[in-house]
């Protein structure tokens, strides 16, 4: 059998190689995807360290579940899927260790978000680029882990809201509720009020 | 508006909503101004959202993250059973000896059983040779007590010292 070119290969060829054991092809696919991963970890984790880590053990799942993969999705949807559940176990962990609970600003608690004033200017035409990136990231960090992996999943992973209630084991109600305060809370943010939620 | 009409409002902007309640929500935009600043609101916060998902780049080289994935991979990789192959007479031999020795340990057993007699069962015909000296041998069948023994007559010596030999029909 001819080897296999793995830079020109596609990533189904390299799939099905790598699916009969062909190491060379599963390093050329996390070469191709591991920035991808890498950030997605980031937006969830907001850790540096703790993405890398993740991403790489996202990658060794990946592989030792690779005969699973039936391609009905693409390889990169996949493997993020898979590192996106790693960060949700993670950040579960973290949470029953938490003493004093990120929840006490949760939707549960009394909609702190309902009476926040409504933002009317757009910041994307307000802002630059750097700045906007800035402030998103600001208010990503303020957000507890819950709301920012619904709107990292929303936003980033185009997942529906059943799609998020599936992977974050939740309610529909309670996807909509957190997505909703994570966007009026990113909005006060980006408009840069100064006011506790 | 209320916690039902502003998440309605989302799942409109969402485009979760189906079409009869849809029509609803633009209904409730264009007539109340606070539904369409809210609105405005989130359809701004989503969009720069969007365009905020940078790519990152992981900080490590290619080589050294994946020696990381490659080492790991190796440690919980199960230790596989090396292939061999055994030939057709290996694996004949291996069912065969078994059963050989078992024949045999069954064939001894059968032969200390008889040599002791504890089997019970009535005696063969047995024939013995006679005492030294003669030419004449003993039948005995024991399970009808009767002992039969033959001697040559004349006997063989001295016809062979007569010098003739006469055959018994």
């Amino acid at each position: 059998m001819a080897e296999m070119n793995y830079s020109s290969a596609d990533d189904k060829e390299l799939v099905r190689a790598a699916q009969s054991e062909d190491m060379g092809a599963f390093e050329e696919l996390v070469a191709r995807h591991r920035d991808k991963i890498f950030g997605r970890a980031v937006s969830m984790m907001r850790n540096e360290q703790e993405a890398i880590d993740l991403s790489q053990e996202a990658w060794v799942k990946g592989w030792q579940r690779l005969a699973q993969f039936q391609g009905d999705s693409s390889f990169s949807t996949w493997i993020t899927r898979i590192v996106i559940n790693l960060c949700l176990d993670q950040l579960r962990k973290q949470k029953r260790r938490q003493t004093d609970s990120i929840e006490a600003m949760d939707e549960e608690s009394g909609g702190v978000e309902r009476q926040m004033p409504v933002v009317t200017i757009n910041p994307t035409e307000r802002l630059e680029r750097g700045e906007l990136r800035q402030r998103i990231d600001r208010g990503l960090a303020q957000l507890s882990p819950e709301h920012r992996t619904v709107l990292v999943l929303h936003e980033f992973e185009e997942l529906d809201y059943k799609g998020i209630a599936k992977a974050m084991d939740c309610s529909i109600g309670t996807v909509m509720s957190r997505l909703f305060y994570a966007r009026r809370k990113l909005a006060a943010v980006l408009a840069d009020l100064k006011r506790d939620a | 508006m209320n916690e039902e009409q502003q998440l309605k409002l989302q799942a409109f902007l969402d485009g979760e909503l189906p079409e009869a309640e849809a029509r609803d929500v633009i209904a409730v935009i264009a007539r109340d101004e606070e539904a369409k600043a809210l609105h405005a609101e989130l359809k701004n916060t989503r969009k720069a959202l969007k365009s905020s998902d940078v790519k990152l780049q992981l900080p490590e080289s290619r080589e050294f993250f994946w020696s990381k994935i490659e080492r790991e991979i190796q440690r919980l990789e199960p230790v596989k059973p090396a292939v061999t192959t055994v030939s057709l007479f290996e694996r004949l031999r291996r069912l065969l000896m078994p059963l050989g020795a078992m024949a045999a340990l069954v064939l001894v057993g059968l032969l200390t059983y008889n040599q002791l007699g504890l089997g019970g069962l009535p005696h063969s015909p047995e024939t013995d040779l006679a005492l030294a000296g003669t030419d004449g041998f003993t039948y005995r069948d024991y399970s009808a007590g009767m002992t039969l023994v033959w001697l040559p007559f004349p006997a063989e010596n001295d016809l062979a010292q007569d010098g003739a030999t006469t055959t018994i029909q």
